[in-house]
């Protein structure tokens, strides 16, 4: 019943690097997101939303990390959505 | 769902769940009791709120009192009351008048609990309105806050690992967004299926399809209110996570700036004047005036800064009456001097969307809007949740049991869930017996609770790990919880004299209410321990789990 081995990530260091790219990257890209509605909403009104809407995408965005075929692909995907989101920030707008 | 898909959520929900399967389940365990959170302390300390309902609070006897023990002059005094008790939780500050705070430093006491610490003779204490006496915090500490706080973890706080926040809470929060991982991935898994096997379960089948049929049956009916839990209990417990990068990006980095537009705080500061206030203090007037103000509302925060002096202020803080508004939650501050309100906002009218968002999180995390019926639907979702975890803990090793897995895996997998099942199950005699153990034994406080549940946890669970048998953990610890649940109204009526047919006369319903309840769960209990054992007569020779 266990799930079967051929599907899943064999090497520990692919697995932990898509741990790390769910869980930090995921985490990243949720908050850079978020922050993209402060231009448009008052910033307190977003900071509250994402207190659900948040959990909710950073949750998804880790599992979607864990159906990547490649963890270094994951990492990049997630690095460029992360740097892309916060454009406005270093482009100090 | 092409197969690599489902094998993934397979493996990363059982990955998940077996992490965090041990500490879900006292959470989900002491968090269904903690609905109860306000009945359990009346019946605790027998005195009921609902036989004095109509009882007025008479604030200003409170402060003159404390006046008179303390001179309260150039004090901040601050009333926390909680729903449905006379209880309030009394936080008073040193004075600010410098003229009259004593030359020579007292030492500083260091106290322990809640992390709180009041500098020179400041005081912290719950005063009960009815009874008209204080205690300190650990002497008023009870079942209710006990059950309460377990449920995220408070008391692992004082384990000794520093890294900057409460530890306790921190693995609270971890394990509320494992839990919503591993809800979404349990969702994907059975997507296909949900459906057609929505009403599927076949308790008399093969041990296996037991526990996976129970897991998944369960666990789809429960979906939605799990997931309520796993959101909201993370924003409740662990909230730094997401406010912290906020703070940085929208606010500079000023917290307190953050805290306040999220109307967590308020940052006001109310200058000491040094000269006496001519006119008579009058507390009680300006929480009768917001009473009327905004139609009987629940007065949660009473705050008075600088008493005595011109510069004093009275704070009222307040949700509305559940009957006109869900949401609204007001503040109304008064300058005493000259009797004027300086900032209104009231709970009926201008509800924000802050305050909404903030509502529905406490509201549908704490299922205070619905009465009675609504927490006994929440309790028994409550454990099914619990349900949930312990079969899929026996899902994961029952589904490992085959000739193709290692012998010392096996015997590994085998080891680890006899030990969680153990500790968990273990959680529910241990607790109905803490409940006759504050009945009988006349002075509680945080340390006896502590030590008797804590050890008396341990000593179950070592029993239980030794025993080496699921299906006698199982078994037995329903038994024993429900022969001990069933004993709560025993000793209650013993002990305090509060038989429920006298509690039933006296109108103290919340009293009779935990009894009934523990009644019904005593009743459960024994259902399912004979239905465990005709079951055990049927399939003879015995499965090795069942």
């Amino acid at each position: 019943m266990p799930a079967n081995k051929k599907y899943l990530t064999k090497s520990p260091f692919q697995r932990f690097l898509k741990i790390t790219a769910g869980f930090i990257g995921g985490y990243c890209v949720m908050i850079s997101f978020h922050q993209l509605f402060g231009y448009v909403f008052e910033p307190k009104l977003v900071v509250m939303t994402a207190a659900i809407t948040g959990y909710i995408l950073w949750a998804v965005l880790l599992l979607f990390a864990f159906l990547a075929e490649k963890a270094w692909k994951i990492w990049l995907l997630y690095i460029v959505l992360t740097l892309l989101f916060s454009l406005p920030i270093l482009l100090k707008l | 769902m092409n197969n690599r898909k489902y094998n993934i959520y397979f493996h990363t929900h059982t990955i998940s769940g077996i992490f965090i399967c041990a500490i879900l389940f006292v959470i989900f365990f002491a968090g269904s009791y903690s609905f109860f959170k306000k009945e359990i302390s009346a019946w605790q300390s027998n005195s009921s709120y609902v036989s004095h309902e109509k009882q007025v609070i008479r604030y200003d006897r409170l402060l003159d009192s404390l006046n008179q023990q303390y001179n309260l002059t150039g004090r901040d005094i601050s009333l926390f009351f909680q729903e449905k008790t006379f209880d309030t939780y009394v936080d008073m500050s040193a004075s600010k008048d410098s003229t009259l705070v004593p030359k020579k430093k007292p030492e500083a006491k260091k106290e322990k609990g809640r992390g709180r610490r009041r500098e020179g003779d400041g005081q912290y204490f719950k005063y009960n309105f009815i009874k008209r006496d204080s205690k300190t915090y650990e002497q008023s500490y009870d079942m209710g806050e006990f059950l309460y706080r377990l449920h995220f973890l408070a008391q692992l706080n004082q384990v000794p690992i520093r890294l900057g926040f409460a530890f306790g809470y921190m693995i609270a929060g971890l394990v509320a967004f494992l839990f919503l991982f591993a809800l979404i991935t349990g969702l994907m898994l059975h997507w296909d299926k949900i459906v057609s096997n929505f009403f599927v379960f076949r308790p008399w089948s093969k041990a296996k399809t037991v526990w996976t049929d129970a897991h998944t049956a369960l666990g789809v009916i429960g979906f939605p209110y799990q997931f309520i839990y796993a959101v909201t209990g993370i924003v409740l417990i662990f909230n730094t996570v997401l406010i912290t990068p906020f703070t940085y990006i929208f606010y500079d980095g000023k917290s307190e700036k953050i805290f306040q537009d999220l109307d967590y705080s308020d940052a006001r500061e109310y200058t000491y004047g040094y000269s006496r206030l001519t006119q008579k203090i009058d507390v009680q007037s300006y929480v009768d005036r917001t009473r009327k103000m905004w139609g009987d509302p629940f007065i949660q925060r009473l705050i008075v800064k600088n008493y005595g002096d011109t510069s004093m202020h009275v704070i009222v803080e307040g949700t509305a009456n559940k009957k006109d508004n869900f949401s609204g939650t007001g503040r109304v501050i008064y300058r005493v001097q000259d009797d004027k309100i300086i900032y209104q906002k009231s709970p009926i009218d201008n509800v924000t969307y802050i305050d909404r968002v903030k509502s529905i999180i406490y509201r549908l995390h704490f299922g205070d809007y619905g009465g009675y019926a609504l927490k006994i639907v929440y309790f028994i979702l409550g454990l099914m949740g619990c349900v949930v975890i312990i079969s899929g803990i026996l899902v994961w090793l029952v589904g490992r049991e085959k000739d193709s897995i290692p012998a010392h895996k096996r015997k590994f997998n085998f080891w680890l869930a006899n030990i969680f099942m153990a500790a968990c199950m273990s959680m529910f005699p241990v607790t109905a017996l803490t409940f006759i153990a504050v009945k009988v034994n006349s002075a509680v406080d945080q340390a006896f609770i502590y030590h008797f549940y804590f050890y008396g946890w341990l000593l179950f669970s070592a029993y239980y790990i030794f025993r080496r048998n699921l299906k006698r953990t199982n078994q037995e610890t329903v038994l024993l919880g429900s022969i001990f649940s069933l004993l709560i109204p025993v000793a209650n009526g013993i002990y305090s004299g509060n038989w429920i047919w006298k509690t039933y006369a006296a109108g103290a319903s919340d009293i009779m209410i935990f009894d009934l309840f523990s009644l019904s769960l005593a009743l459960v209990g024994f259902y399912s321990f004979y239905k465990m054992k005709q079951k055990d007569k049927k399939d003879l020779p015995a499965v090795a789990i069942a």
